[in-house]
């Protein structure tokens, strides 16, 4: 292989096999019951890890909603982030170090919820990476950056999607309590006054009775 | 290529292997014994589904069950007690797919790690065979894959604004019905106590009380 070809072919090697996720446009929906933990590798540290979860079901009749926290919790133990949302939220931080992160997400309330998540780990090479490995190039990073921030534009229209699920279910219940309770509300109505009718005919029935005797 | 220029050759791959094999990505979840563990995801109609699990640091040889469903209830994938496995297929519908699994005849503290890489349109094609084909550079199949997420992105957003479409028309529906509901309630009212008064009118001329 002549000495140029040489840089090509390692170069079209690692890009192939990079594997990377760009406009990994997907939301995961699972229910919980008290606690579900998620693991996500993060390769290297100083990573930008970024997400979003929206809860899109509560199964309570009401809006009162007791929330969902999510707990993230560091390779070596320690509590890297902690948040509650009742509906639902945004949240990114810099991993410092590199390895398994676990994500829970705690429900404290009494009846299964419905989340949706998203969470994806960035990585741009630094400048220590560009010095350390002779196949990277100042291109890369630059490329490595709008992979990025396209990652950034997907993260966003996942996080509306989910929220659009949300508020779909929202009106889709609506529209069923509206036509259930007005069908119910007319027959209760015209049952009461049948009831009312009939009620008053046997009382004044009764009073004839005694007024004959 | 001499003998030591291919030797630093391979060593620079396959450091290189490493280090860019490790930004690949998998879900991971526990499955305990007394639970079924469901995860979905909402997807559209002709879009590539890829799937790969397996079970991790796993000292006991638990075998887990799998089972992938479509939002009509179609089974597209069941493996009953493995330890790794994948399915690919293309949506012929759009709704929630689900994939569920579960642990048969284990004890009840038995917890098991399953890795679950789901790929779904851009990251699922095999950009391998794609690069070989078409003989592309390694930049170029960097800007072709961005170049795919654009386009991704683009039509997630035009589906969006369907559904947003939808949700207005519902809501107007919605919004007449509690109108025109609220004027049959008060003549179904009326109407009623109309009825009540002429019924009890009529049975108490009949007594000749009145």
């Amino acid at each position: 292989m002549a000495p140029g070809s040489r840089g090509r072919w390692s170069f079209f090697l690692l890009a192939v096999l990079g594997l990377v996720h760009v406009g990994r446009s997907r939301a995961l929906t699972t229910t919980i019951s008290h606690q579900e933990c998620v693991f996500e590798e993060v390769g290297y540290d100083g990573d930008l890890v970024t997400g979003s979860f929206v809860v899109i079901d509560h199964g309570l009749a009401w809006a009162d909603e007791p929330g969902v926290e999510l707990v993230v919790t560091s390779p070596t133990g320690t509590k890297v982030i902690s948040i509650t949302a009742n509906e639902g939220q945004k949240f990114e931080f810099r991993a410092h170090q590199s390895g398994l992160y676990k994500f829970c997400f705690n429900n404290p309330g009494p009846t299964p919820e419905t989340i949706s998540f998203h969470i994806h780990v960035g990585h741009i090479p630094g400048i220590a990476d560009l010095a350390k490995d002779e196949h990277l190039k100042p291109v890369n990073v630059k490329i490595a950056q709008l992979r990025e921030a396209l990652a950034a534009v997907s993260s966003e229209q996942i996080y509306l999607k989910a929220r659009d699920h949300r508020h779909r279910l929202t009106n889709e219940s609506t529209n069923r309590r509206l036509v259930a309770y007005t069908v119910g509300e007319y027959v209760c109505l015209v049952g009461v006054s049948i009831g009312q009718v009939y009620l008053i005919r046997k009382l004044f029935d009764k009073r004839l009775g005694y007024n004959r005797v | 290529m001499d003998g030591m220029g291919r030797l630093r050759w391979c060593v620079a791959v396959m450091g290189l292997l490493l280090v860019w094999g490790s930004g690949a990505q998998a879900v991971q979840f526990e499955v305990s014994s007394r639970t079924t563990k469901c995860i979905a995801e909402e997807i559209q109609s002709h879009v590539v589904v890829v799937g790969d699990y397996k079970i991790v640091h796993s000292d006991e040889a638990h075998k887990v069950t799998v089972k992938v469903t479509s939002p009509y209830g179609n089974q597209l994938h069941y493996q009953e007690n493995v330890q790794s496995g994948q399915f690919a297929f293309t949506t012929s519908e759009s709704g929630n797919f689900m994939a569920c699994f579960w642990i048969l005849n284990a004890p009840p503290t038995a917890v098991i790690n399953v890795a679950l890489d789901w790929k779904t349109g851009v990251a699922a094609k095999d950009w391998a065979s794609i690069a070989k084909k078409d003989k592309l550079d390694g930049m170029e199949l960097e800007l072709r894959k961005l170049e795919e997420a654009v386009d991704s992105i683009h039509s997630e957003m035009l589906y969006l604004r369907e559904r947003e479409a939808e949700m207005r028309d519902l809501n107007e529906l919605t919004n007449s019905r509690v109108a025109w509901f609220g004027i049959m309630s008060l003549l179904v009212c009326l109407g009623v106590a109309g009825w009540q008064l002429w019924h009890l009118k009529t049975f108490f001329e009949r007594k000749k009380l009145l």
